[in-house]
């Protein structure tokens, strides 16, 4: 059989999804979220490394993990631990396990939704109208909130309906954190203290604005380069109300300088529910001064200035969202609340794919019994089982989280798929006086591309529905079907005309 | 001339006595799937008077709670029973394994929120319901409300595409139509047939018609396209000939779906739902397509041809 062009785009396509969804079989576990203040963290292990050994035992699953720190850990004593990962070897000394939260290494690139993973999902609505922007700043609190909770395993975005109404949708996989409830509906409880007095609580009548995207009140101020790498400082205005700036004025008036001069001797301390975030230097010109403008410096730090740069601009926006955090104006109302737990996730993997190679093969006995042709009956399975390898592989390129209706959309497509592979076929082996074999070939691609367009139209409308919770079958479902019209029916019909035209 | 290529041709399973036959009273076939769309649509007329809507929601779309217990000794039955009384509206099911049939758990619904429920389920139980043993998933009222109504409108909005993109395709009046039209009495026997199991559709469900919509156009365009382009062979032979692909497709798709449902049955309440509406809507697709497009068409293409011909 000549391969043609077609047929070996296909090819060509299958063997890149088999790299994008990358097949690993590594073992270990994998590092999911480390504690920022810890030795482990300084010495430069972060989330994404894979764990090998730990005091020279293998470990290959979370289990072995969980029993080689618990065995290592049993005491109250001070211990020496050693990490090595797939990348480099950490030492450290601890009375107490490392703060370091980790999951067994996935097999493939491609994720799993909730639905078969496990973990919890809000969907929460602000009380009132919101702008774009006071969505995006939502956000970002809200991210903000949960990282100061060490909830880094993630996701939160924007979501709007058909009637327009905005939501925040946030997943949290894996583990379920059964307060997230709580700490949704809860606002952030900012506070400010000079020392152990408290200057400005963060509502709405302390911090009138805070400056953050306008770049006449905001910015990187200047990049350094120093001894082992480079310093970039930002700077950035609040605004705070006459109140907030009396009250700060009377906590700063009887400070003292320190020993450089430039500061004060207390420095201010950021606190959202009583944890604290971060602490700033005052400069020494604010003392006693009811200044309703005040400016706040700070900077990252790289090996690069780029690496710096972005270091700043990250700390910047940090602080920016913690002193906005108080001053958010909406009331969060959460609309749907699901918690999913991962007991049956595996089962159902393993049951869709049987179903799926069940299904398969008894259309691929239909269609030889209906047509009595083996080969082109194999090349129908193994166009489909191509479109399917195809689809997984756009989702891991594109990190989509494969849920329960994206799965449906899947077998949705193959099922579509099939229906015109049957049309091509059954025109290829007509036996027709009149038309040759491509012009047979020909009205068979019209059915297809007839079909494609007819699909393709009655989904659109679903993209925007429900809050986006349908967004996962809609995007899955167009993809596989337009990799069907472009890519595999094409090949698929050259395939046929070769088989026949043998 | 004609006579001759029919002997040759693959298609004279039809012996010519049946064949005059069915030319001569084909119209009458109509009959069949009006009387059906007609009692369908009185059907869901009286249903939406007495229940408030065409379909039976479930609380993805009117809101409330669904905990799904992995609990494999309690009897259902008796949990059904006892804890009737405080929640009316309670609707509780069995998830079972596949091969064994044994229990692994419960499925828990009602319109009450998730507190509520939660905590009487959890006294009686007697053990606390965490993400360990359970699932728990909460939608508001509101909300509900709204999803519902954006589906139907998707779903609405989904369906005049499709129909845009029909025309567009055959730009001839009467088999655009048939096309739609079948499309449409797909969806209406279905959701008659829905009822009539008592499924309270959820928002998945909702999907499942919209899924639907595509699946059964398919055969369509297949159909009129055989019969519109291509003119070499007689109408009944080329009818015979997509009916026979056509048939294989909608086979093929039902085993399909048939084997998926089998095997996710007692699993997933989304897939199970999502399978059952399209295995009923698939079977009708056979019905609507190859009597109600089929006679149209026939009908149509004869009206032409005699045109022509005079």
């Amino acid at each position: 059989m000549k391969f043609t062009w077609r047929i070996w785009l296909l090819i060509v396509l299958l063997l890149l999804s088999i790299l994008a969804i990358k097949p690993s079989f590594q073992a270990g576990v994998v590092v999911k979220s480390i504690e920022k203040n810890s030795t482990l963290f300084e010495d430069g292990l972060r989330a994404g490394e894979i764990i090998k050994k730990i005091n020279d035992k293998t470990i290959t699953n979370k289990e072995e993990y969980t029993n080689a720190i618990n065995e290592i850990f049993s005491g109250n004593e001070t211990k020496r631990i050693d990490i090595i990962t797939a990348k480099n070897k950490y030492t450290a000394f601890a009375s107490e396990p490392p703060k370091i939260t980790v999951e067994d290494v996935p097999k493939t690139k491609l994720q799993t939704g909730l639905d078969l993973r496990g973990g919890a999902r809000a969907l929460v609505q602000p009380e009132g109208e919101i702008t774009d922007e006071g969505l995006n700043n939502l956000i970002d609190v809200s991210r903000n909130r949960f990282n100061v909770y060490g909830l880094s395993d993630i996701q939160i975005r924007g979501v709007r309906d058909l009637s327009g109404n905005k939501f925040m949708l946030i997943e949290v996989a894996g583990a379920t954190p059964s307060d997230l409830k709580e700490l949704i509906s809860k606002q952030g409880r900012f506070e400010a203290k000079v020392g152990n007095v408290s200057v400005f609580k963060g509502e709405k009548n302390d911090i009138a604005d805070v400056c953050k995207t306008d770049a006449t009140c905001a910015g990187i101020t200047a990049c350094n380069q120093m001894q082992d790498g480079y310093v970039c400082s930002f700077r950035f205005t609040v605004y705070l109300t006459e109140e907030a700036a009396k009250k700060h004025a009377d906590a700063t008036r009887n400070l003292t300088l320190d020993e450089s001069g430039k500061y004060l001797s207390e420095k201010l301390y950021l606190f959202v529910d009583d944890i604290q975030v971060d602490e700033l230097f005052i400069g020494a010109d604010l003392r006693g001064q009811a200044t309703t403008q005040i400016a706040i410096q700070g900077s990252g730090s790289g090996k690069t200035q780029q690496d710096a740069l972005s270091d700043a601009k990250s700390n910047m926006n940090k602080l920016q969202t913690i002193l906005i955090t108080g001053s958010l104006p909406y009331k969060l109302n959460i609309v749907k609340m699901d918690t999913i737990s991962p007991l049956l996730g595996n089962e159902f993997t393993y049951l869709i794919l049987i179903a799926g190679m069940v299904s398969m093969g008894v259309v691929a006995i239909i269609v030889f019994a209906r047509y009595r042709r083996i080969k082109a009956s194999l090349a129908l399975l193994f166009t489909s089982f191509s479109e399917i390898l195809i689809i997984l592989g756009i989702a891991a390129l594109i990190r989509w989280n494969l849920d329960l209706p994206s799965i449906a959309g899947i077998l949705a497509t193959i099922g579509t798929g099939v229906d015109q592979q049957i049309v091509i076929l059954d025109e290829a082996t007509s036996e027709s006086k009149t038309l040759s074999l491509k012009e047979r070939m020909k009205r068979a691609l019209f059915v297809v591309i007839g079909a494609y367009f007819t699909a393709f139209a009655s989904l659109i409308p679903l993209y925007w529905a429900v809050a986006g919770l349908f967004k996962g079958f809609a995007l899955t479902t167009l993809i596989g079907i337009t990799i069907g019209v472009f890519i595999t029916r094409p090949a698929f019909s050259d395939m046929i005309k070769r088989i026949e035209g043998e | 001339m004609e006579e001759k290529k029919e002997a040759k041709h693959e298609n004279n399973e039809m012996t010519e006595k049946g064949e005059g036959l069915y030319d001569r009273y084909y119209k009458w076939l109509l009959v069949l799937p009006a009387i059906a769309l007609i009692f369908s649509i009185i059907y869901l007329y009286q249903f939406n008077q007495q229940n408030g809507d065409i379909i039976l929601k479930d609380v993805s779309l009117t809101g409330g709670t669904t905990i799904t217990v992995f609990d494999k000794n309690t009897d259902v039955a008796k949990l059904g029973a006892d804890l009737k009384k405080d929640f009316p509206d309670l609707n509780i099911r069995k998830i079972s394994d596949i091969i064994t049939g044994a229990q692994l758990g419960f499925l828990f619904e009602t319109k009450e929120d998730a507190q509520k429920t939660k905590t009487a389920l959890e006294s009686y139980l007697k053990y606390n319901l965490t993400e360990e043993n359970s699932s728990i998933e909460f939608s508001g009222a509101s909300l509900s409300a709204g999803f519902y109504q954006q589906l139907r409108f998707a779903i609405l909005l989904a369906f005049c595409f499709m129909a845009a993109v029909v025309f567009i395709i055959f730009r001839s009046f009467v088999p655009s139509f048939a096309v739609i039209l079948c499309a449409f009495a797909d969806i209406v026997m279905t959701i008659v047939v829905v009822n009539m199991l008592g499924i309270s559709v959820s928002s998945a469900g909702v999907i499942a018609f919209l899924m639907l919509v595509g699946y059964s156009v398919d055969t369509d365009i297949l159909l009129t396209t055989r019969v519109l382009r291509k003119k070499e062979d007689k109408i009944n032979d080329r009818l015979w000939s997509s009916f026979k692909t056509g048939l294989t497709m909608t086979l093929t798709s039902i085993a399909a779906v048939g084997i998926t449902l089998i095997i996710i049955y007692n699993l997933s309440e989304t897939l199970r739902q999502i399978f059952t509406i399209l295995l009923i809507g698939l079977s009708f697709d056979i019905f609507n397509t190859w009597i109600t497009n089929v006679v149209l068409l026939k009908w149509y293409a004869e009206a032409k041809q005699g045109g022509k011909e005079e």
